[in-house]
């Protein structure tokens, strides 16, 4: 067993990580974020190498499905599990590495005022290693998102964002696929919650480009909003 | 079914058309006859199921035997409903069955989807409890010590 330095005072702060796949990168998010004393929270979605594994670390949680069920039911699953363990805040979190530990703060800290802290990749700080073509497919995606759900957002589709524990159930996820997004959104809405924006900077690497969602999938996110929604 | 028959009115064809002689179509119909016994040897293995099901199986399958065996009887219901052939009035009705049932097995599967996401929820949060009840981690690991 091994002697880990705990920064103290993040302690009620969980962070759910959604993982498929991720063996490569896992242990280095997980431990990135461990160490500033926030419980992390990973599920494993079903994987089919040893992300699960490599997710294993001092002040780290892994739940594991048991079939692969996608996104939205991973980080449902990870919220559920959290709100059990007595979360005042929940911070989702990509497992890709594309997001950074340091913007999690400035997350919680909006929640002295609003419900929820969405990170938007386009408020002030900049997109690294973003290709033009997927800064287009972004915006279209905000645009259209901003038309369906009635808010102003510059960013619709962000995966770093905090929210209280007490809204938690108003924002519950039924969407297993990537529509939790969306779903997410409109539920922000329909519930009237104290939604606020936070920069942050997302670090596109090759791999995280490689597991992210292109223009295609787009098409079956919005099949998926439509018609699966229950 | 009135509203049915008043939509599917206006697309009757104006001529009638003939019956034909068993004799002269033997070939296909025995394909049909034999495609609608196996079905309803199928059907009769999974008796497991009640038995007003079965029968409503088999009153279907005993129609279609009809229509095969007497082709202008389906024109003679066509023209009595509006509809100008037997085959388009099957078509029709077909249409309205497979969309039905397509409806009902999405609804159903989507269903099951949602269940089986609940489940393999519950058990992955069960899990991760008994692990964490019976291997605790490095930071609790002191605590739980001096408790047992």
């Amino acid at each position: 067993m091994s002697i880990t330095r705990i920064v103290v005072g993040n302690s009620d702060t969980y962070v759910v990580i959604a993982a498929f796949n991720e063996a490569q990168v896992i242990r280095g998010v997980v431990t990135e974020v461990a160490a500033q004393g926030y419980p992390v929270v990973v599920v494993d979605d079903g994987s089919r190498d040893e992300t699960a594994a490599h997710a294993r670390a001092p002040g780290v949680t892994v739940l594991r499905h048991a079939v692969n069920l996608e996104q939205g039911a991973a980080l449902q699953t990870g919220i559920e599990y959290a709100l059990r363990r007595g979360a005042r805040h929940i911070v989702t979190f990509d497992a890709d590495g594309q997001h950074s530990v340091e913007d999690i703060p400035a997350l919680v800290a909006a929640l002295a005022t609003h419900d929820i802290a969405l990170g938007s990749r386009f408020l002030g700080k900049q997109v690294v290693g973003a290709s033009r073509g997927r800064k287009i497919l972004l915006r279209s995606a905000t645009a259209l998102s901003n038309r369906m759900s009635g808010m102003k957002l510059t960013d619709a589709h962000c995966g770093l964002r905090a929210f209280r524990a007490t809204v938690a159930p108003a924002l519950s996820i039924t969407q297993d696929r990537m529509a939790h997004a969306s779903e997410l959104l409109r539920k922000i809405h329909t519930s009237g919650l104290r939604v606020t924006e936070v920069p942050v900077t997302i670090k596109y690497t090759e791999h995280s480009m490689r597991k992210g969602q292109g223009g295609f999938q787009a098409i079956r996110i919005l099949f998926d909003y439509f018609f699966r929604a229950s | 079914m009135t509203t049915l028959v008043a939509l599917l009115a206006p697309l009757a064809a104006e001529e009638p058309s003939t019956a034909v002689p068993f004799s002269e179509q033997p070939i296909i119909r025995v394909i049909m006859l034999s495609g609608l016994a196996a079905i309803g040897y199928l059907v009769f293995l999974r008796r497991n199921r009640l038995p007003f099901h079965i029968m409503t199986v088999f009153a279907l399958l005993a129609a279609g035997a009809a229509a095969v065996m007497f082709p202008g009887a389906t024109d003679d219901i066509a023209h009595y409903v509006g509809v100008g052939r037997g085959v388009d009035l099957i078509t029709y009705i077909l249409e309205i069955a497979v969309l039905f049932v397509l409806i009902h097995y999405y609804t159903k599967f989507v269903e099951l989807q949602r269940q089986l996401t609940q489940l393999t929820r519950e058990m992955a949060i069960l899990k991760a409890e008994v692990e964490r009840v019976t291997q605790p981690q490095t930071t609790t690991a002191t605590a739980t010590a001096t408790d047992q």
